[in-house]
């Protein structure tokens, strides 16, 4: 096994490892950059290498193209493709390199900036081939320069909607609707929450007014309830949503589409801080079981820190900022000077981007009413065909936590492990138990993190 | 062959050979192997575990595993996780015959 040492290892190469890797290199530190990814970015930096000049963008997308440019200058060891499986006590890590060899990597200090990944509300048909998620869509576009269909329907929760549907547009495709599940009432208030953040409300109303230019309908508390197609996806049935989430009966509506993305916002991406022993929060403002950390971004785990989406969602500038305030808490702790002021403005900054945090996830907040009306035969877990009506069963029957149901029913334990259902589940125990999510302890996470082959482990002997 | 998908403003690498389950397409370095598939007109790449009902792609970044594929004669690889390279063999398991 290659056995690599380091001062700081960050595992996750979005906008928070990048920044953080890049403050920690130019103090001298030695650094490895993990990343399970072809490219460092993570879900919002994604390009072709042929398209992702940072010279030829704006904004925010060409900070982080130039922080990705500048990796290859420092004295950062960038390991992509890299699948980190699992955390010892002593912060050691284990992962997989290129699906074929196993290293080890023994950092004084480990960043844990590990993202996030997309929330889904189960529907008749969801698993048919031709049914994606949001970032599935946009990452096709984006990452690749392909359309993932000529002609789309949008539908789920909340402002990527609308980003997602301007984007698909602006690169020639047919866009059939937007359905949003949210009101329209909601976002309104939520722009005038905004003021501490007016690009983002202006970012917002262009993707609005793209889509209303191509004269593309978009309706409001309306659901897709049914995806069908003879094997794979062809036609889709929607409806108007009641206050309660329930399907108004007599307002369905019928549109013929062999794509449709769906997303109804975002979780963190916390199995490897579970198996690590990081203490964790629920907070359904912020994306649901999110790392606790202190004002230095340290978890409760002593040298283990963490920084972006996992510890709540609130998008590109938080993970921006908490990369630079966990690289200065980093080097608090390893007894380097910081500068003093500059943490206070980051600390300042970090509370209005929480705050924005709150906004966009309540933007995502789903009607009560919404996981119960899930019918019996909708698959939960993709990877081991369970379905709304095995779990209906296994909790009357009294199996009521994630554990016990996944001894029951083998839900995650396919091979997600849990990541696409385990969200789902613990809402939809939580509503079908009567118990505040807080209380549905979350799955234990197991070793190794991710699907590696043995392969990779015996090429070392 | 029905309309190219790739979108046209967009600058690509190298125009390279792939093979899916043994028929001859192309692709352009750089892409995923999941995006070559589905510029190619594919949907469904896969059948479920337990019920053999017909998957497709879903997450497209890693985290569902819903694309595996075989590539170069390694099984369940995911699609979306992959580059694709010059003379790649791809071999999906869909209903289709592709």
């Amino acid at each position: 096994m290659v056995r690599k040492t380091c001062d700081v290892a960050v595992v996750g190469g979005g906008f928070s490892g990048l920044v953080a890797a890049k403050i920690l290199a130019d103090r001298g530190l030695r650094v490895s950059l993990l990343d399970e990814n072809i490219r460092m970015g993570g879900q919002v930096l994604r390009s072709l290498p042929w398209s992702g000049d940072s010279s030829m963008s704006r904004g925010l997308r060409r900070h982080g193209l130039r922080l990705i440019d500048g990796m290859k200058r420092k004295p950062i060891e960038v390991l992509n493709r890299t699948k980190v499986l699992d955390i010892d006590e002593q912060l050691g890590l284990l992962a997989e390199r290129e699906e074929k060899e196993i290293i080890s990597v023994a950092p004084k200090m480990l960043l844990l900036a590990t993202g996030a990944r997309e929330k889904f509300l189960p529907f008749k048909g969801w698993t048919l081939p031709g049914v994606i998620s949001t970032g599935a869509a946009q990452i096709l576009m984006k990452g690749s320069g392909v359309l993932p269909a000529r002609k789309m329907l949008v539908s789920g929760t909340g402002p990527f909607l609308f980003a997602l549907s301007a984007e698909f547009l602006r690169n020639g495709g047919k866009l059939v609707s937007v359905l949003d599940l949210g009101r329209l009432r909601e976002k309104l208030f939520m722009l005038t929450q905004g003021f501490y953040h007016f690009s983002k409300v202006m970012e917002g109303l262009s993707f609005l007014a793209a889509i209303m230019k191509a004269r593309v309908p978009f309706h409001h508390r309306t659901a897709v309830i049914e995806a069908r197609g003879c094997g794979e996806l062809d036609t889709v049935v929607a409806a108007k949503v009641s206050r309660s989430g329930r399907n108004i009966g007599g307002t369905e509506k019928i549109y013929r589409t062999g794509c449709l993305a769906v997303g109804w916002g975002y979780t963190p991406n916390i199995e490897l801080p579970q198996r690590a022993g990081c203490g964790l929060t629920y907070n359904s403002n912020m994306g649901g079981w999110v790392v606790r950390v202190g004002n230095d971004l340290e978890t409760t785990v002593d040298r283990i820190f963490a920084a972006g989406e996992i510890t709540g969602i609130a998008g590109a500038q938080k993970s921006i900022n908490e990369g630079e305030l966990a690289a200065y808490g980093i080097l608090k702790k390893l007894g380097r000077e910081v500068d003093l002021r500059r943490l206070r403005i980051l600390e300042r900054q970090r509370s209005l981007h929480l705050r924005f945090g709150i906004c966009f996830n309540k933007l995502h907040k789903l009607p009560d009413g919404a996981f119960p009306a899930i019918p019996d035969e909708v698959t939960i877990c993709r990877c081991e065909d369970v379905k709304m009506g095995d779990i209906r069963r296994a909790v009357n029957e009294g199996y009521d936590t994630p554990a016990m149901l996944k001894r029951a029913l083998r839900i995650g334990m396919g091979n997600c492990q849990g990541r696409t259902c385990a969200p789902l589940i613990y809402d939809i125990l939580s509503t079908l138990t009567k118990r505040t999510a807080e209380d549905i302890p979350v799955l234990s996470v197991r070793s190794p993190v991710k699907v590696v082959a043995v392969r990779s482990f015996l090429r070392q002997q | 062959m029905m309309q190219d998908l790739r979108i046209p403003s967009i600058s690509r690498g190298p125009k390279i050979t792939i093979f899916v389950n043994a028929r001859e397409t192309f692709a352009y370095e750089g892409e995923t192997v999941l995006a070559a598939l589905i510029a190619a007109g594919l949907r469904t790449l896969r059948m479920s575990h337990d019920r053999r009902e017909g998957r497709g792609p879903f997450c497209g970044m890693g985290v569902c595993y819903e694309c595996l594929v075989s590539i170069n004669g390694r099984a369940n690889q995911r699609a979306c996780m992959t580059e694709v390279e010059d003379f790649m063999e791809i071999r999906i398991d869909g209903p289709k015959d592709m």
